[in-house]
């Protein structure tokens, strides 16, 4: 079983951290505003449905195509929707999307949808179109049966899905989902050695990053993983970066307050998972 | 000529045809004869020159008519006076000898209409006490039996006939037969037969020496030409050898008499264990259907596959509704290059389809950017000789190319190879017999360049020119079998042609990126795909023969939607078997640089069995100097060592054979080392034991038989008329003859057209009412 350092924290801490993190996300939200706000609408429910969403998604068409996955937030973590002002799985949407896209497809050889990216519901059988899928803020999941059910059929089938910016009490929450998930399958923690960090580049060093998780109490990222039967020598199925946001570093990569460094490993490490989707 | 005929011909013309053709007909007028026949010609004269002055009511006409008719009655009387006979020559009375050859094989076994057996009926004639043919030919000649099936032997008597050959050779009996009697005066061969010859190798040959020699062959056809009700199960077209798991089709041609209409199961059995099930409605009598069965080869080593319809009730030969063919299913690793130029979910889909099956043995190689290379090597690595082998790129030389059996071409554009590397995967099919498969991708076929390239020449599928990069086509196209395909084991998706036709129904659209729509003649179409407004049809699934190998075009680009779409079950197994299917397939005729085989795969207990071996260089290139040995294995454990010779006449062909003298199976290892070192080496299997082909093909081939007795001057007799046979052998060139001359002048032909002439005369004179 896993035991992430943060557990040693005190509750405090997490409601603490809690805060913080929505503070940065509506902050975050409104820093998009040079991109075109065709994801979303805003609303003022703080319950019920999800607010209207108006989003452009590309059509298939063979090429690589960025899929982010959408959900309905839980309605305990500082309200659902937050007033409309944060719906949690659109986090860097659609900067950090694109990036990643034009990025491989510059360094690669893959063909790759560059005109626009998807955003797929895990109960909408579009999703099963697109072999590699991007969760944010999983702190906030909050699955039905169906959506567990298709994203357990998802991974099964040979989906491939990166979770991404999420830190400390966040991990609860998001175990107990995918337990819903995959109740047979633990997350088994990797490190630089694993072939996935070589996929493209050689990535030897995980430490990087950790964005505004490391003034949370987060410490280094870590990555954590599930495999097909357990067996963290079969096909990898969901890599989980704990303690760490690579879409943020995606997203600003072109605003001059990030570090170019950290931007780079950020998409060597996307550059990384995408190739291992394609080949494992 | 029809027996009716023949009696007319005989009726008016005295003697039967076959003794004109022997003969030649001459006039043998006498002295006396010729002035007669010159009298009636001075008297034909007057005759006819006074029809010039008859009167009545004669017109010119008529008067040319009679005087004609007139002209003719004195010249056929002039010819009957100058004597028409036929010279022949007939054999001296048992200063001649005749050779009696009587088929031994299982055939004769066969009880037509539930009463005699053709062997008996054969030894009711032969019995040396009746008054049968045996008898009538001992009292013109001296006799010789022989027996004969897939060898002839002398007999001294018919109490040794067996009727247990398992195989018939008409041609190689009959030479034997004219080489045992050479030193004899012979009149004739005597073959009693149903004609039922599984082995015809070397009759025209043989035809052609006894024509020379003057033997001519007396031919009896023994049993019916065609049976009242019977099933049979004439010929398996199986392969030889498969991969384990692969799906396998045989086509099994079924033919029927007295059944025509009603529907029979055929059963494949394998080991006992029923593996497929085909309805079968049969055929007009007479005439062969063709019936696929598909199943899987699970279990490796040598298996004996069992196609059988039940007996049917009435059915005169029960023997012939089950074939047994033997099958090799190879628990062996075929090793696959996967080159794909462009990194897709493809790679990882077709990767995990195989993962688990130990027959493929894929080595991929992603071009993952620009000159950078990601070299992904399937288990076991030291079958590639280290995982490090393809760090170089695609192999340069035809060495390291011809070490793979297959070759799967993924979106990777022309310009990426040389022109020679180009000609090398052409050859790699042509030449060294691999397979090749080139999947669809945003730079494969046209749009990857390949419009006049050597690899366009190999592959199935026409290749237009490109489109212009700024419009690019694609379309999701619903895939289907084709007709043909309906029945390919590559696209069965199911137990039956029935569950893979409702499983085909249901199956995802596909992303077709290359516009595909024409195969190329001598090419054919397993998978067709449809979108709305496309006016043609997507070729999706195509294959041809090209040289030594096989090429195969798959033109669509995401066949991993047969695994992710939300409409396929998480249990379906349709996109692995697919690809397990697949590349067994491509892989299936694809043999190394020692190919072995045997000169047959099922043969009886102590017949001599051949072992062929073929040789080539890791080019590919046949070699003459090698050396060859192989090892036999016989049922009991024993080892026969043999050293293969070439055989001169084929390049890199070795032979070299044994006796199996037991039932069983025999494994032949064949290993051959050339100049520079070990060149390879492989293994054939072949059975000895009973065999049961005598009941296939077993109603009386009339038409070998009229042959054997037309090509030697002989003829073609049935128990009809079989007596006939004694008196017409007389009639012979060789041996100890004389000379006859046969009156003619008395034929009734004769004698009729004289009163049918005069007959037209009188009634002609009538009507014109002249005297």
């Amino acid at each position: 079983m896993i035991q992430p350092r943060w557990r040693m924290a005190g509750a405090a801490l997490a409601v603490t951290a809690a805060g913080v993190v929505l503070a940065t996300a509506v902050a975050f939200a409104g820093a998009g505003g040079t991109e075109p706000q065709r994801g979303r609408s805003r609303g003022w429910a703080n319950s019920g449905p999800a607010p209207d969403v108006d989003y452009e998604n590309v059509a298939y068409d063979g090429r690589f195509t960025f899929a982010r996955v959408r959900f309905n937030p839980t309605t305990w973590s500082g309200g659902r929707y937050a007033w409309g002002l944060d719906l949690k799985w659109n986090h860097d949407y659609p900067r950090a999307d694109r990036r990643l896209a034009e990025i491989l497809g510059a360094v690669t050889g893959v063909e790759t949808q560059q005109e626009g990216s998807n955003i797929v519901t895990l109960d909408d059988p579009e999703l099963f179109r697109y072999p590699w899928a991007y969760m944010c803020e999983v702190g906030f999941l909050e699955l039905s049966d169906t959506e567990a059910t298709n994203l357990r059929e998802y991974m099964l089938k040979g989906g491939f899905v990166v979770v991404d910016d999420f830190t400390g009490w966040h991990w609860y929450n998001f175990e107990a989902e995918m337990a819903k998930v995959m109740p047979e399958n633990r997350f088994i923690e990797i490190f630089a050695d694993h072939p996935i960090f070589h996929a493209f580049f050689e990535i030897d060093d995980l430490t990087f990053g950790g964005g505004q998780y490391r003034f949370q109490g987060g410490g280094p990222p870590r990555y954590f993983a599930l495999f097909e039967d357990n067996d963290p020598t079969k096909r990898l199925m969901m890599i989980a970066n704990f303690d760490n946001d690579i879409g943020e570093f995606w997203e600003f990569a072109d605003n001059p307050y990030v570090l170019i460094d950290l931007s780079n490993d950020a998409f060597k490490l996307g550059v990384n998972y995408v190739m291992y989707s394609m080949f494992h | 000529m029809p027996p009716v005929l023949e009696s007319l011909f005989e009726f008016l013309f005295k003697y039967k045809p076959f003794v004109f053709a022997r003969g030649e007909v001459v006039l043998a007028a006498t002295a006396g004869s010729m002035v007669a026949a010159g009298l009636l010609l001075a008297l034909a004269v007057p005759i006819v020159r006074q029809y010039r002055a008859i009167g009545g009511r004669s017109t010119p006409r008529s008067r040319l008519a009679l005087a004609v008719l007139r002209a003719a009655v004195v010249a056929l009387g002039c010819f009957v006076l100058l004597r028409p006979s036929l010279v022949v020559a007939t054999a001296v009375p048992q200063q001649n000898f005749v050779g009696v050859l009587v088929d031994d094989s299982r055939s004769m076994r066969v009880a037509e209409g539930g009463a005699q057996t053709r062997a008996e009926q054969v030894s009711a004639w032969l019995d040396p006490g009746g008054s049968g043919l045996f008898g009538q030919l001992e009292e013109r000649f001296r006799l010789r039996l022989f027996s004969f099936s897939d060898a002839t032997r002398r007999l001294e008597g018919l109490e040794e006939l067996r009727f247990e050959g398992l195989r018939t050779n008409v041609g190689r009996a009959l030479e034997a037969g004219r080489q045992e009697l050479g030193g004899v005066p012979l009149s004739g061969l005597v073959l009693l037969s149903d004609g039922a010859d599984n082995d015809s190798s070397g009759l025209t040959e043989t035809l052609n020496g006894l024509r020379d020699a003057k033997v001519p062959v007396f031919v009896v056809g023994v049993g019916r030409e065609e049976f009242a009700r019977d099933i049979e199960i004439t010929r398996v077209e199986a392969p030889n050898e498969v991969m384990q798991n692969s799906a396998v089709a045989a086509d099994v041609v079924v033919r029927q008499r007295g059944y025509e209409g009603e529907t029979v199961e055929l059963l494949v059995e394998d080991g006992g264990r029923i593996v497929s099930t085909v309805e079968v409605t049969l055929p007009r009598a007479g005439e062969s259907t063709v019936v696929r069965a598909t199943f899987v080869a699970e279990d490796p080593g040598p298996r004996i596959l069992t196609f059988r319809i039940e007996v049917a009730e009435g059915e005169m030969v029960r023997q012939n509704n089950a074939l047994e063919t033997l099958v090799t299913v190879r628990d062996e690793q075929a090793r696959i290059l996967y080159f794909e130029g462009e990194p897709r979910h493809e790679v990882a889909f077709i990767r995990r389809a195989l993962h688990e099956d130990g027959n493929i043995a894929l080595a991929t190689l992603v071009r993952s950017a620009p000159n950078k290379f990601q070299s992904l090597i399937v288990d076991p690595v030291e079958e590639f000789g280290g995982e490090h082998e393809l760090f170089g790129g695609f192999p340069k030389t035809r060495e390291e190319l011809y070490r793979y059996s297959a070759l799967v071409l993924g979106s990777v554009e022309a310009d990426f190879f040389t022109r020679d590397q180009l000609q090398m995967i052409a050859d790699f099919v042509s030449q060294r017999g691999g397979g090749l498969l080139a999947l669809g991708g945003r730079h494969a076929f046209a749009e990857g360049g390949y419009a006049g390239t050597p690899v366009a020449e190999a592959l199935p599928v026409v290749i237009e020119a490109p489109r212009p990069a700024a419009e690019p086509w694609y379309a999701e196209v619903d895939v289907v079998p084709t007709l043909f395909g309906r029945s390919h084991p590559v696209v069965q998706f199911g137990a039956s042609a029935e569950e893979s036709a409702a499983r085909w129904e249901t199956m995802p659209p596909l992303l077709a990126v290359n516009r595909v729509t024409r195969i190329k003649p001598g090419a054919a179409s397993l998978l067709d795909g449809n979108a709305e407004g496309l006016e043609e049809a997507q070729a999706v699934l195509a294959y041809q023969r090209y040289g030594a190998g096989k090429s195969i075009a798959l033109t669509v680009a995401d066949t991993w939607q047969w695994q992710m779409h939300g409409d396929v079950p998480l249990e379906d197994m349709t996109h692995e078997t697919f690809w397990q299917q697949m590349l067994r397939w491509l892989v299936a005729d694809v043999s190394g640089q020692v190919r072995a085989r045997l000169g047959r795969e099922r043969f009886a207990p102590g017949e001599t069995v051949a072992v062929l071996t073929d040789v080539f260089d890791d080019t590919y290139l046949a070699v003459n100097d090698a050396q060859v040995r192989a090892l036999v294995t016989g049922p009991d454990g024993e080892v026969e060592a043999l050293d293969l010779a070439w055989t001169v006449d084929v390049d890199g062909r070795y032979a070299a054979s044994f006796v199996a003298e037991a039932d069983g199976f025999y494994t032949v290892s064949v290993v051959a080392e050339g100049r520079e070192g070990p060149l390879g080496q492989d293994v054939a299997t072949g059975q000895a034991t009973e065999l049961t082909q005598e009941f296939f093909g077993a109603e009386m081939n009339r038409e070998l038989l009229t042959r054997v007795a037309e090509e030697t001057s002989g003829r073609f007799y049935t128990a009809a008329n079989l007596d006939e046979l004694a008196g017409d052998i007389a009639f012979t060139d060789g041996g100890t003859t004389v000379t006859e001359v046969l009156d003619l002048w008395d034929m009734p032909i004769f004698f009729f057209v004289f009163i049918g002439m005069i007959g037209t005369e009188w009634t002609l004179r009538k009507w014109r009412r002249l005297a």
